[in-house]
């Protein structure tokens, strides 16, 4: 009876979340509707003490193309959402490379307001064909200057360090590579999975790569993991829970990957990888957004950047997903490493964006998945 | 369905061939070839280098891996159709009414949809049956890999073998006893009968079910990504999704267009002459063969192939959908997804389909007419083309799409509307075939006398024609729906943002592991296919 009840509860709730939101929206005029309420997280350290200002007019529909996937961006948009009740958010949630491509065919006809991505190359890449139209969000200042493009075409939100979890059920301390090269050590061959070929955080650690250590060694590195029978899933969900399941000892991951698994029950483990002196340090990722030139709902895309790289939204990163947040003293979510204990390979952003080109070519020439 | 001629048709020449019918007609084409040729452009005018660049790398490779999936996927669903046909129609098996429904119906669940479920089960250590004997012995039992080559080729077999099915057991049915009777009267055995005899008479049924097969594996996306084997599709899917080099994407489709055209010529040389055997005359049923001490061991193996492409799955998801509404964080996530809600995308799934089966069938009109009414080379070659959708895979229609409609009408780009527009060049061949089967057998005098009464031709159309030949367009109307439902990668790659179907749902759901979230959408997607599907399968003769 009662589990009737919730049902059919449940049921009418739906159907109301579906109904077309029509009529209202004409009637009230917005201000009122403005929750200053909702100031964010009471205990966090304000860096800015911007209070976003009262915007002028936020509704409509608000297109956004996302390279992050959508399980673990819905819940920020919501947020933003619950902030901003007359937006109606329309989400395309892909690879980058798919958003990247339909924002390069669009650009004559555009139709999404924001870009977010999980690398920053795809979002450079963009900018220097023109895509982006400059805009500096509140508060943007306070994040770490190399992380908002020179001309402001994009802004960084959140950083995620690539590393090795691995199954700690089937894995001893003791036999734990230590870098990405171990990958490629006959004794764990078939027992690794990664992110294809289409996936932004692997297309960005080639890259990045390339950049580092030379076309050849990166060729030979991913080679190596084709010829140590290594699984490429199509994104790093897939990975991570194959991990957690034991079907492979080691995964090659976001760190936050390590978390979410962690936090469902499984035993795994994290490898900050790369760390000793000669190693390549640990290889990291910058989370973008930016407005697309000729976006429709300026005033709302706005709003959002201002949202993403505010405290608030921040904080939504880091204690929702364990990310990074670009903005200085928004705390980690307890349990993540922070990154200042490690050493980090250092990339210029601006040069690799444009070396994407011959990322892509050796990606296919050596025949990843 | 066959296009044999009308009763009491004599040869006349009513009234000359209609200019404004010719028009329509080779204006359908037009819309339904461009797509095609562009892609041809494309293909041929990549740059050279990407061409070799293709052909040292993935080329041979791709093409390998796919016809070899062709070639596994057409034997067992042959050897399955053909098998359980043989079984419903020729042997006194108990429940052949009960079994006919249940070995169709598979037709209802998508392969990708198979795929996800063939995933969960059988993944190496996660999925739930490794994980169930794991738990029961103590100890990991190894298990098949659900992945690969021989994981896609049992999937992909299990979800299309019913086409076969249905072909063969048509033919079964309509084969003359006096047939086999002779072969046994001449001294063959029965083994020796079915092999010399009623087998070979079902040639052009069975080829015919083959080769749609072939076109089905040649298009199929789903099941081979998530199954993590290469083909065509798949990999020109990875390129348009996870690279920025459109010329590769070009080849690669020009190549699987061209592959495909071959598979659909053949298919056509074959339309037509898929009957051998006449219903008529003194025409009886073939007895039933007994099945004796073999009915458990027949009974047995139906229940197999039943449980493994119909009971299993829908078992798995209803009990996953019991489980997403019980819980209310996947709940939640179920019901609102963001600005999406479960109705909104049902709903997008209900009145694209619907949407494109009506124009489909609409647009098949004068195409069917003219090759009905007035047979000419041209209007075969209209015919003709307009079955090219067959041939062309999601995929390379969505491909084909964005770079059309973005460059000459801009104004479609983005809309639900140009996932539509992909629906019926896909699926248009369905139409017109329904549609020219439909015609064929109304007989014109019909028509003749209402124009000779005074009616005009479109009078005569509406008041006439289309009254007659309604179940026709229906059940055409019904395959573009179904199979528009089911689709997945052009609606993937064309639809605009927050607009999702039921299928885009499952998929993005279940390609992020999330199974039991995907398993109401899966579900509903499922049971609202196999009510277009049951009204086609009461029109046969074998489901009366």
């Amino acid at each position: 009876m009662f589990r009737l009840r919730t049902t059919l509860l449940i049921l009418a709730v739906g159907l109301a979340a579906c109904a077309p939101a029509a009529p209202q929206a004409a009637s009230t005029p917005v201000a009122a509707t403005e929750p200053a309420t909702v100031t964010s997280a009471p205990n966090l350290p304000e860096p800015t003490a911007t209070e976003t200002p009262a915007p002028v007019e936020i509704s409509g529909s608000l297109t956004i193309y996302s390279g992050r996937s959508e399980a673990l961006i819905q819940p920020v948009l919501d947020a933003f959402q619950a902030k901003y009740p007359k937006v109606e958010i329309l989400l395309k949630a892909g690879s980058n490379s798919a958003m990247a491509n339909a924002l390069i065919e669009e650009q004559a006809n555009p139709q999404a307001d924001v870009f977010i991505t999980t690398e920053m190359f795809t979002a450079q890449s963009l900018a220097q064909k023109g895509i982006f139209q400059s805009y500096l969000p509140a508060g943007a200042e306070a994040l770490p200057a190399e992380f908002v493009s020179a001309e402001r075409a994009w802004v960084g939100l959140t950083r995620r360090a690539r590393v090795i979890m691995y199954n700690a059920d089937l894995v001893t301390p003791e036999e734990l590579p230590t870098s990405i090269f171990d990958l490629t050590d006959p004794k764990w061959k078939g027992q690794v999975a990664a992110a294809g070929s289409t996936n932004g955080g692997m297309q960005a650690q080639v890259a990045a790569m390339r950049k580092l250590i030379g076309e050849e060694a990166t060729a030979e590195w991913l080679k190596g993991l084709i010829a140590n029978e290594v699984t490429f899933f199509g994104g790093h969900t897939d990975v991570r829970k194959a991990v957690g399941a034991g079907e492979f000892k080691l995964g090659l991951v976001n760190h936050y990957y390590y978390h979410l698994q962690k936090a469902e029950g499984s035993n795994v483990g994290v490898i900050y990888p790369d760390q000793g002196e000669g190693q390549i340090g640990l290889f990291s990722n910058i989370t973008a957004a930016a407005i697309v030139k000729g976006a429709k709902n300026l005033p709302a895309a706005q709003a959002l950047l201002d949202f993403l790289v505010s405290p608030e939204g921040q904080k939504l990163f880091a204690e929702g997903n364990y990310e990074y947040p670009l903005l200085p003293g928004v705390a980690l979510r307890e349990g993540v490493a922070p990154l200042e204990t490690f050493r980090l390979a250092e990339i210029d952003i601006p040069s690799t964006a444009l070396d994407l080109d011959a990322t892509f070519k050796l990606i296919e020439t050596v025949g990843l998945p | 369905m066959s296009s044999s001629t009308q009763p009491f048709s004599f040869p006349l020449k009513p009234f000359s061939i209609s200019p404004r019918l010719a028009l329509a007609a080779g204006l359908v084409a037009l819309f339904v070839a461009v797509p095609l040729i562009y892609i041809f452009l494309r293909a041929l005018g990549a740059n050279p280098e990407d061409w070799q660049r293709l052909l040292q790398t993935r080329l041979w490779r791709l093409m390998g891996n796919t016809l070899a999936l062709v070639a596994a996927v057409t034997s067992g669903t042959l050897v399955i159709g053909v098998g359980m046909a043989w079984l419903t129609e020729r042997t006194d098996l108990p429940g052949r009414k009960a079994w006919r429904w249940m070995l169709a119906l598979p037709l209802a669940i998508p392969a990708y949809i198979g795929a996800i479920l063939h995933l969960a089960l059988l993944r190496p250590r996660g999925g739930i049956i490794p994980q169930w004997l794991e738990t029961t012995f103590g100890f990991p039992v190894p298990t098949p890999s659900p992945l690969g080559f021989w994981g896609a080729a049992f999937i992909l077999t299990a979800f299309m073998f019913p086409y076969v099915y249905l072909l063969s057991g048509a033919a079964f049915r309509s084969q003359h006893a006096a047939l086999e009777e002779a072969a046994r009267a001449l001294g063959r055995t029965p083994w020796q009968t079915f092999w010399q005899v009623t087998l070979p008479a079902m040639r052009p049924g069975l080829l015919a079910g083959a080769l749609l097969v072939t076109l089905d594996v040649l298009a199929e996306y789903g099941t081979v990504a998530l199954l993590r084997y290469e083909t065509f599709s798949s990999a020109i899917f990875a390129q348009l999704y996870g690279r920025y080099d459109r010329s590769a994407a070009s080849i690669l489709s020009g190549v699987l267009v061209s592959l495909a055209m071959l598979v659909l010529w053949a298919e056509i040389q074959l339309q037509g002459q898929a009957r051998f055997t006449q219903m008529e005359g003194n025409w009886r049923p073939a007895p039933l063969a007994p099945l004796g001490g073999w009915k458990f061991p027949a009974l047995l193996l139906v229940s197999v192939v039943v449980s493994i492409s119909l009971l299993i799955p829908l078992l798995v998801l209803f009990l996953w959908s019991i489980q997403a509404v019980l819980d209310p964080q996947t709940l939640a996530q179920v019901v609102r997804t963001g600005s999406q809600g479960f109705a909104r995308f049902a709903w997008n799934s209900l009145w694209t389909s619907a949407l494109a089966a009506l124009l489909a069938v609409t647009l098949s009109l004068p195409v069917a007419r003219l090759s009905a009414r007035y047979p000419s080379r041209l209007s075969r070659l209209l015919a003709r083309l307009c079955q090219v959708g067959y041939a062309i895979p999601g995929v390379v229609i969505a491909l084909s799409l964005v770079l059309l409609v973005n460059r000459f009408f801009p104004i479609l780009y983005a809309t639900p509307l140009l996932v539509v527009i992909a629906y019926v060049l896909r699926h248009m061949p369905q139409a017109v075939r329904a549609s020219e089967s439909a015609l064929g057998q109304l007989s014109a005098s019909l028509e003749e006398a209402s124009r000779t009464l005074g009616r005009t031709s479109l009078q005569t159309l509406f008041q006439v024609t289309l009254p007659l030949i309604l179940p026709g367009l229906l059940a055409g109307g019904a395959l573009v729906f179904l199979t528009s439902l089911k689709e997945l990668p052009a609606t993937l790659l064309l639809r605009p943002a927050g607009f999702d179907t039921l299928a885009v749902r499952v998929w993005m759901w279940a390609s992020d592991g999330f199974y039991i979230q995907a398993a109401p959408a899966a579900l509903l997607l499922v049971l609202v296919s196999a009510f277009p599907l049951s009204f086609l399968l009461r029109r046969e003769q074998m489901f009366r």
